[in-house]
């Protein structure tokens, strides 16, 4: 085991292999407060990657109803109680927020990595504390699809007075759509007996060598997200490929310019924010003030990690929903919850305009500027007052190409009279 | 017979093994199971691949006792290793989807097919349990004093009381063999209380004693009959003999369950004839529920000089 640096945690941790980092790191941001769960993004996956015989359980992109939907079933329950026992009562942070090393105070819990040292899980002994789904679990992607939960019982017949209120409504749930998060510290990459798992020096981007892959499957029970998939047909397993030859700058539709996933792009709800990031030597963040993903994450800190106590340092990041359970959100996002829905819910000038920028262009946005415009309107948002400017946001790509030029008001577009009541 | 298994079957359950969920299997084992499984990736043409892993899969299969299970517990089941042909076994995902089954080809060759959920093989005593249930139903079906048919003959009933039938069919079929099992020594699947609960709320219209002794009947009975299930499940109720409409039963007319009859008693003549040139063997004294007579009602013009129907 080596020492590395986890700054979602916010202090080292251990983990099986020496700390290598790439050069630019791929990261998503997912804006669940916009995501109606239309499935859009896990059909264009489907259709572009995993439609072939084998790959019919594999939804490399999927949406689950949380709290209670999630594919495999209970993905996320089953290892935070594997965790838990290994560790009982001590899965907690602390500590204050500090610089980027550690945004959201210290973790002093046990990651799945260093879980293994004092416990064995379902599967034996591991470089990373998991389990197996079983196929029942494998077999229903949008099992409890829109089911919601209480946080009191409420009356027969009867509304719950206020319900639907914020900052909690009283029954709720929330879609999350979910990829691989091609995590700084793969677990699947960890626990791969063959090797056949490596990150991409150049993005990050996490594969499987179908070369070397011999179908252990041992990546299958070390992902705590469950995002690898055995193929049957094959006899290997495979996983979220991160649409490399689009990130590439391969597919023409980009122009030779680095492109966002197909999920990403086919986001009718425009939840989507994809990005390069470029890395320190120890793993941090280059500051990029300018960069969308940087700004919402480290900035903002509006955006944060799925489950960062699994301690994989996952690249997705989720501007969690404002509705719902504050400690519900805290145990899937982390102690920066309360903080990123309070910015979230009145967003201040750049967020509101950064905003913009999801789903706006099919080529990756390295940069952006704002052009400062009017006061187009004036509110109070419990309490705290909230003003929305008319800017202009124009992104950049990384070859400073202007990819995206987009106000906060939306253009009101007039049909010409002589086409009325054509259609 | 021949035993048959499905390649993914196989495969799932020597992995089962692999990845320690089934206990006792020694690491070293496992370790020269990867090498051999390893070397096997290096086949090119792909169907000489799927054979080869198949016959390793099958060997480990067989190295780690999990075909044992199966080839003891047939061995208290002759009549079947006798009439099928062969038995497949398959994987399936869910509990729904699991149990046996008979397949009768053109040519009258039987095969059975066995579909097992993966869970069921780490636990070798509880798999035996299982195995011993799911072979009596076979046992059942091909065993001519059962006189088994695929098709429930139950003329009269509607699609949801067919279903309502099937499953009163499966708890007393169901019951008969963890009886037997348990006069065996066996463990049955069910106890002997949660079966007489089942009973209880599948037949609550029926009175207790009635309960009763239909359940003692069934879990005491050595040799039960298909034809006798079929007596118990058709009409339980008694509504098919019933002189007048009884709540709950069906009307005669459009099939469906119904509370709520039509005095027959006061229905005009036009409307009678009308029904009768319909459903030439309907009589007023069978009944008529309110929903039919309405629509006969307004059928037959008589919503001008309105009756009191209802």
């Amino acid at each position: 085991m080596s020492n590395v640096l986890n700054w979602q945690l916010g202090r080292e941790m251990e983990y099986p292999y020496e700390a290598a980092y790439p050069d630019q790191q791929f990261a998503f941001v997912f804006n669940t407060n916009r995501c109606i769960g239309c499935q859009t993004c896990t059909m264009a996956c489907k259709s572009t990657w995993t439609f072939s015989k084998g790959q019919e359980y594999m939804w490399w992109n999927n949406v689950e109803t949380k709290p209670y939907g999630g594919y495999p079933h209970h993905w996320d329950v089953k290892t935070l109680d594997l965790l838990e026992q290994a560790n009982p009562g001590g899965q907690n942070w602390g500590g204050k927020p500090e610089d980027v090393k550690a945004p959201y105070g210290k973790f002093n819990g046990k990651t799945i990595f260093e879980a293994t040292k004092t416990f064995i899980g379902p599967e034996g002994a591991n470089r990373a504390l998991g389990y197996l789904p079983t196929d029942e679990e494998w077999s229903a992607p949008n099992r409890y699809e829109d089911h919601p939960v209480g946080n009191e019982k409420g009356v027969k017949g009867q509304y719950f007075k206020g319900g639907e209120l914020l900052p909690e409504h009283k029954t709720w749930f929330f879609y999350l759509a979910r990829i691989c998060n091609h995590c700084s510290y793969p677990a699947c990459l960890a626990a791969c007996p063959r090797n056949a798992i490596y990150k991409r020096p150049e993005d990050g981007i996490v594969l499987i060598d179908q070369e070397r892959c011999r179908g252990y499957r041992k990546c299958m029970e070390a992902c705590p997200y469950k995002k690898t998939y055995y193929r049957g047909t094959t006899r290997t397993s495979e996983k979220c490929i991160g649409c490399y030859p689009r990130v590439e700058g391969k597919d023409q539709a980009g122009g030779g310019l680095p492109m966002i996933t197909r999920c990403m792009s086919s986001c009718i709800g425009h939840i989507r924010l994809q990005g390069l990031i470029e890395m320190n030597k120890d793993g941090t963040w280059k500051e990029a003030r300018n960069n969308p993903l940087y700004y919402l994450i480290h900035v903002a800190k509006v955006a944060l990690p799925l489950y960062p106590q699994f301690g994989t340092e996952p690249n997705g990041y989720y501007i969690p929903p404002r509705w719902v359970s504050r400690p519900y959100l805290r145990q899937m996002f982390g102690p920066g919850v309360d903080d990123a829905i309070e910015k979230y819910s009145a967003p201040d000038r750049e967020l509101l305009a950064v905003l913009q920028l999801f789903g706006k262009d099919q080529r990756i946005c390295h940069r952006y500027e704002i052009k400062e415009g009017p006061q187009v309107f004036e509110t109070e948002v419990r309490g705290k007052k909230f003003a929305m400017y008319n800017d202009t946001i124009i992104g950049y790509a990384k070859d400073g190409t202007k990819i995206i030029e987009t106000t906060v008001e939306e253009p009101l577009h007039l049909r010409d009279s002589k086409h009325a009541n054509s259609i | 017979m021949q035993l048959r298994y499905d390649e993914d079957f196989i495969e799932a359950a020597v992995f089962l093994c692999a990845s320690g969920r089934r206990k006792g299997v020694p690491s070293l084992q496992i370790a020269r199971f990867h090498r051999e499984r390893e070397k096997l990736y290096g086949i090119l043409d792909p169907d000489e691949r799927n054979t080869a892993f198949f016959k390793l899969h099958l060997d480990w299969f067989r190295e780690w006792g999990l075909e044992l299970p199966l080839t003891d517990v047939l061995k208290e089941f002759p009549l079947v290793r006798e009439q099928l042909g062969a038995l497949a076994v398959r994987k399936t995902t869910g509990k729904n989807d699991e149990g046996a089954e008979l397949y009768v080809n053109e040519t009258g060759q039987r095969t059975g097919l066995l579909a097992l959920r993966l869970e069921r093989l780490t636990h070798d005593a509880a798999l035996r349990d299982y195995l011993r249930h799911e072979f009596t139903h076979l046992h059942d079906m091909l065993n001519p004093a059962f006189g088994y048919s695929p098709v429930l003959d139950l003329p009269g009933l509607n699609a949801a009381q067919k279903r309502l039938a099937r499953e009163r069919y499966r708890l007393l079929w169901d019951i008969t063999i963890d009886g037997r099992l348990a006069a065996a020594g066996h463990t049955p699947m069910q106890a002997r209380e949660q079966h007489a609960a089942a009973v209880a709320r599948g037949y609550s219209f029926w009175p207790e004693q009635r309960q009763t002794e239909t359940f003692s009947t069934l879990w005491q009975t050595k040799a039960p009959q298909h034809a006798e299930f079929l007596a118990l499940i058709a009409d339980p109720r008694g509504l098919r003999d019933a002189h007048r409409p009884a709540p709950g039963a069906s009307c005669p007319l459009c099939d469906f369950p119904t509370f709520h009859w039509a005095d027959a008693s006061v229905l005009p003549s036009g409307m009678v004839s009308r029904i009768t040139a319909e459903f030439p063997a309907w009589s007023p004294a069978h009944g008529i529920c309110n929903r039919c007579a309405e629509s006969y009602e307004a059928l037959t013009a008589t919503v001008g000089s309105p009756v009191a129907l209802h």
